[in-house]
């Protein structure tokens, strides 16, 4: 669908995208992860043809983005709000249904559709300026909708959105793709990379370090899952493998249950444990060597 | 079609822009109020400066009729004395008398009520002293009209309700500091042009006029006034003025285009800014017709203030010569100052940038240009380089249809250094535009 060959583009000093190559599958949603300044946003930026990369080529369905019946197949929601304040929700839907030759009957049909998925039915007729954060982000979101695109690019689409909204936002991505759209979100919550997106690339300082499903990130690159407790009891004789801090135990192993098992057996009795599995946050610490949020 | 839609948003949003829409529609009205009835004194007096002898006859004897024959003899170019009508008719013929007016039984009833049908106010002049009995005529509309709109009477009013409008401006919260500077620099200029006009009455004829709201609700007829200055002198261009609004309604139809090109220069960066520029790239326009549209919906808007002033100074008795030619005029103003829109909207990047430079420039060619005060009331050198303002040639192409009975031929020049204007600027913007790679 979506093709990236080597692209690369630099600001100044800056190198913002270095050498990124990837595909976008007819279906999929996938996920770009990493932390701010990790060359997302200008990612997108190259595959709507806001930006022109230095080197490399972009290609939707075979041809280049700035080509202007290409971007019918492409709706974007930017990371910054971009809608107009002084228009209400449903004038700012007309005219941007009208830019893609919507009219009549069916572009009215889509903006009670993009109306009702953004929840804004009861605001349509208030001007945006007057909106919640949350409610001009859903209404920034369902802007890109209006046109029914085939790949919806999605950049950060939940900042300052309040829990229950960014749920029913994730429900919507999640339909949409049941019926058949393309999704890229950028994100810098992993929970968000992993609960929506069948691929998540990982990006750091502009470069791809890893693409592939969740599970498979998970088992190459995840290590070993992590045991914390409290200790009511061990052995006199016993040595006790991992650490014993103030916080409590710690133990990291490949198969928790079978350690834990091992250790109850031996006659260990804990009054708390937890196990934490290995998430896209020890993906992203093993691959960079830092964590997602420094 | 698209083009039309992006144009019709714009227009929709500059309306909905309390600054935007102020400096597009609410000045311009003010300000082609305001200016006209500044200029109502020098404009409409005559040329003599020795006093008129007439004779009074009040057939009405209401107050209205007493309150009228008292404002003729404030008049101080009247010499006025009352008489029976066959007394007054005889001392006319025998010269004694420049003329005379019979203010009709029942004037008091229905002055001031436009609804009501006027009896005939008369006048009879000695058929010797033609330019005499024509400044009479006019004198009389005046006293009439002061009767009828005594609130007018005082520019300070206006003044004072231009006043009372910048203050709440001021206390707008969201009013930029370009904005600040503008009106305090309109509020200088207002006071130049209130001494400017006050002088040139002055020295035109030595004594002074009361300015008055002119508002034609009585029933009599004007006559141009006749004389033999030359046609290029401030007196020969001042008397084919047949109205304050000829003069007031030009100037006023600048600033409301100069809004739109401060209001529709700011669009694109405001459009970058709040990134919905970015949209507008992610749809299938070109980066021309995201131009074009800008360009349309500035055209548009200039358009409209211009029918729209034109509308309410025919409303007030302005009567333009030719309509065919001031909408030649209007299509090359609103083309020219589109090229200057889009020229100014490349300068800077951010909306104040464009604001400040935007109002810079607007006020420079305004000043020379005619916009403040008219070319023709500047001294010869400033004259000279008003040539060098698209203002000038704007005002003269408006008034050169309004009042100064152009041919198509004297039209031609100011039409095509406008267009000529309009296609460099148009060329300069979509070129730096083009270059802009993000
Ligand atoms: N217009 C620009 N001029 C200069 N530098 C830029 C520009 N846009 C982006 N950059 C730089 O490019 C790098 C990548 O920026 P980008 O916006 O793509 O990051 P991001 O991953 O979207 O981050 P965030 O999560 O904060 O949105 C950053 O170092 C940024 O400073
Ligand atoms: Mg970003």
């Amino acid at each position: 669908m979506l093709v990236l060959d080597r692209i690369a583009k630099r600001y100044g000093p800056v190198t913002a995208v270095r050498n990124v190559t990837l595909q976008v599958r007819r279906g999929e949603c996938l996920g770009l992860l990493g932390p701010n300044g990790a060359g997302k946003s200008t990612t997108i930026g190259m595959m709507v043809g806001w930006i022109k990369p230095d080197s490399g080529t972009v290609l939707l369905d075979g041809s280049p983005p700035d080509r202007t019946e290409t971007r019918r197949l492409l709706g974007v929601a930017p990371q910054a709000l971009s809608l107009y304040e002084e228009l209400t929700a449903r004038e700012n839907l007309r005219f941007f249904g009208q830019l893609y030759d919507l009219r009549g009957e069916p572009l009215r049909e889509r903006m009670a559709w993009c109306l009702k998925l953004a929840g804004l039915e009861d605001r349509a007729d208030d001007r945006v300026q007057t909106y919640s954060g949350g409610m001009k982000r859903r209404l920034n979101i369902a802007v890109a909708l209006i046109h029914q695109p085939k790949l919806l690019l999605l950049d950060e689409p939940t900042v300052g959105v309040d829990p229950q909204s960014r749920n029913h936002i994730f429900d919507w991505i999640e339909q949409l793709q049941s019926q058949g759209m393309t999704i890229v979100y950028t994100t810098h919550y992993m929970e968000e990379a992993q609960r929506l997106c069948d691929r998540v690339a990982i990006i750091d300082h502009g470069e791809l370090l890893a693409i592939d499903p969740v599970p498979e990130l998970l088992a190459r690159h995840g290590g070993l899952s992590v045991i914390v407790g409290q200790i009511e009891h061990v052995p006199a004789d016993m040595d006790l493998p991992g650490a014993v801090t103030d916080a409590g135990w710690r133990l990291e192993a490949a198969e928790p249950f079978e350690s834990l098992t091992q250790l109850t057996h031996r006659g260990v009795r804990f009054r708390s444990v937890q196990i934490a599995g290995p998430d896209l946050e020890t993906v992203f610490l093993k691959l960079t060597g830092r964590g997602l949020r420094d | 079609m698209k083009l039309w839609y992006l144009a019709v948003k714009d227009l929709r949003l500059l309306l909905r822009d309390r600054m935007g829409a102020f400096f597009v529609i609410g000045f311009p009205v003010l300000l082609g109020l305001f200016f006209g009835v500044i200029f109502r004194g020098p404009a409409a007096g005559g040329g003599s400066s020795a006093k008129i002898d007439i004779v009074v006859v009040d057939q009405d004897a209401t107050p209205q009729s007493q309150r009228l024959f008292a404002e003729l003899q404030n008049n101080g170019s009247l010499r006025v004395d009352t008489a029976d009508a066959e007394q007054a008719r005889r001392s006319v013929r025998r010269g004694e008398r420049a003329g005379m007016i019979v203010i009709p039984a029942g004037f008091g009833a229905a002055a001031g009520l436009p609804w009501e049908p006027q009896p005939e106010i008369q006048i009879g002049v000695d058929p010797s002293k033609g330019a005499e009995g024509a400044m009479l005529e006019g004198m009389l509309m005046q006293a009439v009209a002061t009767l009828v709109g005594e609130r007018f009477q005082n520019p300070k009013e206006f003044l004072s309700s231009l006043d009372r409008a910048q203050q709440s401006l001021a206390s707008a919260d969201d009013v930029s500091p370009a904005t600040r500077l503008l009106v305090a620099t309109f509020l200088q200029q207002v006071q130049r042009v209130i001494q400017a006009a006050d002088e040139l009455q002055t020295s035109r004829d030595g004594q002074e006029h009361r300015q008055h709201f002119q508002l034609n609700l009585a029933n009599i007829r004007k006559i141009d006034i006749i004389d033999d200055a030359a046609p290029s002198s401030l007196a020969g261009q001042l008397q084919k003025v047949r109205s304050p609004w000829d003069i007031s309604f030009p100037q006023a139809m600048m600033w409301g285009i100069m809004g739109c090109v401060a209001g529709f220069s700011m669009s694109i960066a405001r459009e970058r800014s709040r990134g919905t520029l970015l949209r507008l790239r992610a749809a299938p326009l070109s980066k021309s017709q995201i131009l074009i549209g800008k360009a349309l919906a500035c055209f548009l808007a200039c358009l409209l203030v211009m029918f729209m002033m034109t509308v309410l100074g025919v409303a007030l008795g302005m009567h333009p010569l030719s309509f065919a030619k001031l909408a030649a005029a209007g299509l090359a103003t609103s083309f020219c100052f589109v090229g200057i829109m889009m020229t100014m909207a490349v300068l800077g990047k951010t909306e104040e940038s464009v604001a400040g430079t935007g109002w810079a420039a607007n006020i420079v060619m305004a000043m020379f240009g005619g916009g403040m005060v008219p070319v023709m009331f500047m001294p010869g050198f400033v004259q000279t380089l008003s040539r060098f303002s698209p203002i000038y040639w704007s005002i003269r192409g408006i008034e050169g249809a309004i009042w100064r009975d152009f041919s198509w031929s004297e039209l031609l020049p100011a039409v095509a250094v406008l267009v000529l204007i309009g296609l460099m600027g148009t060329g300069v913007g979509a070129f730096v535009l083009h270059r802009h790679r993000d």
